[in-house]
């Protein structure tokens, strides 16, 4: 089973369980409190997945490691290949 | 180590997201369990707008994102045309 199938079949399971709960007839409903929080649950891990995401794009931000002489000595690499290939005859973009 | 400015904004955005998370979770998921007159409800709107916001503040990430991609898409398909 691919993975987009086992991600649906797992989405499907948790909705039906979902719509069973929230659309339960009166006599089947959970108790009023837990009904209450019950209902905006898709809603609410909507949120919390959006949060987790902003969290990791923050923290990983914040943490990466930058190599400023590796990144200096590249560009110097670029400069000089691009002036040696000017100097051969090849038109570059300009950047 | 990643610059100053950098590890400002991501702590930032950690930080932000764990005080959002937090204030969603308390009130979607605590408030229906603390009684009605309980201080702490004073803190929160009214239950629809728990829903409400999140789903405008989506839309408008969607029609945002849709704009951008317009935005891009006519840009280059004018840049396309001038070097040809």
């Amino acid at each position: 089973m691919t993975k987009l199938a086992q991600w649906l079949c797992a989405l499907a399971l948790l909705g039906s369980a979902w719509a069973a709960l929230a659309l339960a007839p009166p006599g089947l409903q959970p108790p009023a409190p837990l009904r209450r929080a019950l209902l905006p649950l898709p809603v609410y891990l909507l949120v919390a997945f959006g949060c987790y995401s902003l969290a990791t794009v923050g923290y990983r931000l914040a943490t990466f490691n930058d190599c400023e002489e590796a990144a200096a000595e590249l560009q110097e690499h670029i400069r000089a290949a691009r002036a040696d290939l000017r100097r051969r005859g090849l038109r570059l973009g300009d950047q | 180590m990643a610059t100053a400015t950098d590890q400002l904004v991501g702590f930032g955005l950690v930080a932000f997201s764990l005080v959002l998370f937090v204030y969603y979770t308390l009130w979607i998921i605590v408030l229906p369990f603390i009684d009605s007159d309980h201080g702490i409800h004073q803190y929160f709107l009214p239950r629809e707008y728990a829903v409400i916001i999140p789903v405008a503040a989506g839309l408008l990430l969607l029609l945002f994102i849709g704009v951008f991609i317009m935005f891009v898409m006519w840009k280059s398909r004018k840049h396309a045309k001038k070097s040809d």
